[in-house]
């Protein structure tokens, strides 16, 4: 059993009581090979059954309940979220492997804006994640600024999976939409030329339509790049 | 003045923005096909997205005075979802043969990955298989780099400069599209984009050859009379009436009529509108009386 899995369970056991933990390990227990509906449907769910319970202030009365490093840090996460991480962690235990990457993409494809936050969120977090690098890159695309936060902030899959040009793009995206860059996981390890450029390419635009420049905008720069103002 | 918003997306708005485009003066549209917010899962998706632009909308538009011409292409942000952009492209040339349709577009680069160039060449050489024009997007992010990319695939396919338009122009990419010989696009949006005022220093100091402007307004945070508001600013900072009447009506129409599909006497009158007519048993009264 996965540790990661036993830990959100407890979260979510302390977070939204005892009904809705039996309701999590019978639904997650019962996924079996061929659970793609079971999955989508209890992943929908989770948000009735679970409820929307900031977990930050069990997590600090109970830090051995954070995933271990590196992991998504929990800050902005609700108890759905975590049930819903212990949802896909069952059905990677439970399918083949096949089986399970169908299942989790028809989770992702068919979930609403807060159910794909939730997917995107846990997704460090599932076996071989980096199978779900398609999704992620897509995800990157959205219009919803909650669900570009919910892969491009707080969260270790980027900075770990991206190619440089879609890492780079999300940056100027979190750029493009005023989110601070200090939310995005890895960035100082990620740092590159052209995202240097691009950033500088950025800044010189919004002088010239007579706007401000993001304050931050250097942190997505070499520090030998020199910010003109 | 006789005013042709060469990019607006009419489908996301209601019949208060086609009264009020009208009674600002706006005689004609373009309604480029592109994304609706959030990636559509199938190609049937775009059947019906399709069907609309030359169906119901283009019907729609003609019950308020409005002509209503449209693009096809698949745009760029959708490109990157391998298996719907071959089912999408697939599905192109059975449109692009349709009444109504004037260019290929939006097409070009969002994230300027490797699939977007991909797609983007594909619609070039159908735009020349089917002698049409075609509307370039440019991108939020990376705009220059992506601008100049941009031409760099028209020139690599060799596609006639002159038929293409590359839309939303900042200060940083018009100088590199006026040295091509594209036409340049340049939408007055709310709060990003270009805005009124920024345009008129744009036009003062470039002048009208080859200069649109639109509104591309859409689902997002975007005003349907911005070109309207666009003239009323250009008029206060002392650009010439025939400057702006170039920019307004005599360029879009200049670009598109090189379809071979708008009929440029056809399409300066507004046309007469007649609410008993209906789209497939469909009318826009919704149970009032035709006045």
């Amino acid at each position: 059993m996965s540790d990661t899995k036993t830990r959100f369970e407890r979260l979510v056991a302390l977070c939204a009581g005892t009904d809705a933990a039996a309701w999590l390990a019978a639904t997650a227990g019962g996924l079996g090979r061929d659970g793609l509906e079971r999955l989508c449907g209890a992943y929908t769910a989770a948000a009735v059954r679970v409820g929307r319970m900031p977990v930050a202030p069990t997590v600090a009365a109970h830090p051995d309940l954070a995933p271990a490093s590196p992991a998504p840090t929990l800050e902005r996460w609700t108890a759905d979220d975590a049930a819903r991480a212990v949802l896909l962690l069952s059905a990677a235990e439970a399918m083949s492997s096949d089986g399970f990457v169908d299942a989790a993409t028809a989770c992702y494809e068919r979930g609403d804006s807060r159910e794909q936050q939730s997917w995107l969120r846990a997704l460090a977090l599932l076996p071989d994640a980096g199978r779900f690098l398609g999704l992620a890159i897509d995800a990157c695309r959205t219009n919803i600024v909650p669900l570009f936060e919910a892969i491009a902030c707080e969260n270790p899959y980027p900075a770990r999976f991206f190619p440089e040009r879609n890492f780079n793009q999300m940056v100027l995206k979190a750029l493009f939409n005023s989110i601070a860059l200090a939310r995005i996981v890895g960035l100082p390890s990620r740092l590159n030329a052209e995202l240097s450029r691009m950033a500088g390419d950025y800044a010189a635009e919004r002088r010239a339509a007579g706007r401000t420049v993001p304050a931050d905008i250097g942190m997505a720069m070499h520090q030998s790049t020199s910010l003109q103002s | 003045m006789k005013i042709f918003d060469p990019h607006v997306h009419m489908t996301s708005r209601t019949t208060d923005d086609y009264e009020a485009m009208a009674a600002g003066g706006i005689v004609a549209i373009v309604e480029p096909a592109f994304w609706l917010g959030q990636p559509r899962t199938m190609a049937g998706s775009f059947v019906d997205y399709f069907n609309s632009l030359i169906g119901w909308e283009r019907f729609r538009a003609s019950q308020f005075g409005i002509r209503h011409f449209c693009t096809i292409g698949l745009n760029p942000k959708e490109a990157n979802n391998a298996r719907l952009a071959a089912e999408v492209l697939a599905l192109l040339p059975r449109y692009l043969n349709k009444e109504g349709v004037v260019a290929i577009g939006e097409i070009g680069f969002d994230d300027q990955t490797d699939a977007e160039e991909a797609t983007f060449t594909k619609q070039l050489e159908l735009a020349r298989e089917f002698n049409l024009p075609v509307l370039i997007h440019t991108p939020h992010r990376d705009k220059k780099r992506g601008t100049e990319r941009s031409i760099e695939v028209v020139r690599k396919v060799g596609f006639p400069e002159e038929r293409v338009l590359v839309d939303h122009n900042n200060e940083e990419t018009l100088p590199i599209v006026l040295a091509s010989r594209c036409w340049a696009g340049h939408t007055i949006y709310p709060n990003t984009k270009m805005d009124e005022r920024r345009m008129a220093v744009l036009v003062k100091k470039y002048g009208a050859d080859r200069i649109i402007v639109n509104s591309a307004a859409d689902w997002g945070i975007s005003d349907p009379l911005k070109v309207v508001k666009a003239i009323a600013v250009m008029r206060e900072e002392g650009i010439p009436d025939a400057t702006i009447e170039q920019i307004v009506w005599n360029n879009p129409v200049a670009f598109f009529s090189q379809s071979g599909r708008l009929d440029v006497a056809d399409v300066e009158a507004r046309p007469a509108i007649d609410r008993t007519r209906k789209f497939e048993t469909n009318s826009v009264l919704r149970g009032e009386q035709a006045r």
